[in-house]
């Protein structure tokens, strides 16, 4: 029995996987059915108790709610991208820069741990409302975890190899694109992975403190009239987004890093 | 009973042909510091179109140091080197370089590692493409050209190496103790496989190594580094008929000079020795 339980076998896996969701889907609908509607929703429910995973399926039929949706994402994709193109070459220009590096680095330390919730006030001192503040509290929340990645991996770049380009007269750029990127790529993309699920923070955080919108807006409207279904429908969508994001940033990261898994 | 050799004085080398005597790089009172610690000095020394120079001396001697500054990998503190009478003062065209570590992108495949010198010097793609499949077969890597490194032998790893320097085709070639990482029995077969593609194409070749045998097979003149700081303690015609084979390892010339090396080099690693235990 439990030489199967252990076993390497895919299938099996794929069956526990699935049997732990079954079970915990089962116990949240009992305390769900059981519990008082304005505190606690479960997921299929009944007239009386609105299910949380019904209502996600309906959501998507309600133009307002896929109206915030596509908002959120365009909010999270333009924060994430320019993170993503400023942190990546900065990271790499501030390992090549040793000066420029030994200037920076306890700022960088100080902001990559800094509880970015709490500037969001200042950024609504300065900026307001708009989309712009927005996007900057994801910037913020996902820059720093890439750019310390980034910079510790364009650190580690091994001099062995900087000194193979500089003997075959490699010049700057080309010192980039062979050596110096493929080399961080790695380092950055775990940056990248931990920094998906922060700026999902930062996106919904953003939601709430500056103007109302997006799904934040939506959890907010459902939680002040107490539909725990709503608001545990936007939450179930906002999870299951960011696992998928997680895997991808994973299947990325693997893809890009497998000619360091047998390195010796 | 050791027949002295009498230390070569390198003026005394350039009567017979000329062409081939003509100096091609020159090292003159070359010395590298780092901080207060003097690595060499006063190291003087001139090598010839397509000959075959070993460099040979105790561990920390300064050899590979030397090397990369033939190279222009790094400067020298006193002293200057002419390749072709230019002062080298960086990585120049028709220099390359093997080195100890291999130095491959574990990114790249064979085929890219070997394109690698060509495409950075801006060569066109229908070029490299007939070259990088000709310097692959020629090492004998020849269905390989799709593996990345973690996937060849140590051995393997260095003719990828190997290909990739010699695919610049280059008229100085600089070998940087490099299959000093090898198993002895792949040394031994990468040892003859270049002495072999040297036959085929020769040039200029500057050989850092700390084992003696491979510096007296592989060279036609033997340079010793010794003292410290070090300098040039003794250039040695090696004088064995060419081409060295296996043959070579059992000629009595070849034990002569082997034996010799090895007693100018005793008392040195002995004195390395004693300095680490106490």
């Amino acid at each position: 029995m439990l030489s199967i339980i252990n076993s390497d076998n895919r299938w099996i896996k794929y069956v526990t996987v699935c049997l732990g969701l079954l079970l915990g889907a089962i116990a949240w609908e009992i305390f769900g059915l059981n519990s008082n509607p304005a505190f606690m929703a479960p997921l299929i429910g009944n007239d009386e108790h609105p299910g949380a995973a019904v209502r996600l399926i309906s959501n998507f039929s309600d133009q307002e709610f896929v109206e915030s949706l596509i908002g959120s994402a365009r909010l999270f994709i333009t924060g994430f991208t320019i993170a993503l193109i400023i942190a990546v070459p900065f990271g790499i220009l501030l390992a090549r820069l040793n000066w420029l590096r030994v200037a920076l680095d306890t700022y960088i330390l100080m902001l990559y741990v800094t509880p970015m919730v709490a500037l969001i006030p200042f950024v609504l001192a300065m900026m307001g409302f708009d989309f712009w503040p927005k996007v900057v509290v994801v910037f913020l929340f996902s820059f720093f975890p890439v750019l310390y990645n980034t910079l510790e991996g364009a650190r580690s770049v091994k001099p062995e190899l900087l000194e193979v380009a500089h003997s075959f007269r490699s010049n700057e750029i080309a010192l980039w694109t062979d050596v110096l990127v493929p080399y961080t790529l790695p380092y950055a993309l775990t940056g990248i992975r931990q920094a998906t699920g922060r700026a999902l923070v930062g996106m919904i955080a953003a939601e709430f403190f500056l103007s109302t919108s997006g799904l934040g807006k939506e959890i907010m409207i459902s939680s002040r009239t107490f539909d725990m279904a709503g608001v545990l429908a936007t939450i179930i969508l906002i999870t299951i987004i960011g696992v998928l994001m997680m895997r991808l940033a994973q299947a990325l990261e693997q893809h890009f890093s497998s000619w360091r898994g047998l390195e010796r | 009973m050791l027949i002295p050799l009498e230390p070569i004085v390198i003026s005394d080398l350039l009567h017979a042909s000329p062409t081939l005597d003509e100096p091609r790089i020159e090292v003159n009172s070359l010395g590298k510091r780092y901080g207060d610690l003097q690595v060499f000095k006063d190291i003087n020394l001139t090598f010839r179109e397509r000959e075959i120079v070993t460099i040979v001396g105790p561990s920390g001697c300064g050899k590979t140091t030397l090397l990369r500054c033939i190279d222009g990998l790094m400067p020298s503190s006193e002293g200057e080197i002419r390749i072709d009478s230019d002062v080298v003062r960086k990585p120049r065209e028709g220099v390359s370089m093997v080195f100890q570590h291999f130095g491959l992108f574990p990114w790249k495949t064979v085929y890219q590692n070997v394109a690698y010198g060509l495409k950075l010097a801006g060569v066109r793609k229908t070029v490299i493409a007939d070259k990088v499949p000709y310097y692959t077969k020629l090492v004998g890597l020849e269905g390989f050209e799709n593996s990345y490194p973690y996937q060849l032998s140590g051995g393997m790893q260095q003719r990828c190496g190997l290909a990739r320097a010699l695919s610049m085709e280059p008229s100085v070639l600089l070998m940087d103790e490099p299959f000093a990482a090898v198993d002895a029995q792949t040394r031994e077969i990468l040892q003859f496989e270049l002495l072999r593609i040297w036959g085929m194409r020769p040039m200029t070749m500057i050989f850092v190594t700390h084992s003696i045998e491979e510096a007296v097979l592989m060279g036609d003149r033997v340079v010793v580094l010794k003292g410290r700081p070090s300098s040039v303690f003794e250039v040695i015609d090696v004088k064995l008929p060419g081409p060295r084979s296996r043959e070579t390892l059992a000629h009595p010339r070849f034990s002569e000079v082997r034996e010799h090396v090895w007693s100018t080099l005793m008392d040195e690693v002995r004195a390395a020795e004693f300095e680490i235990e106490r």
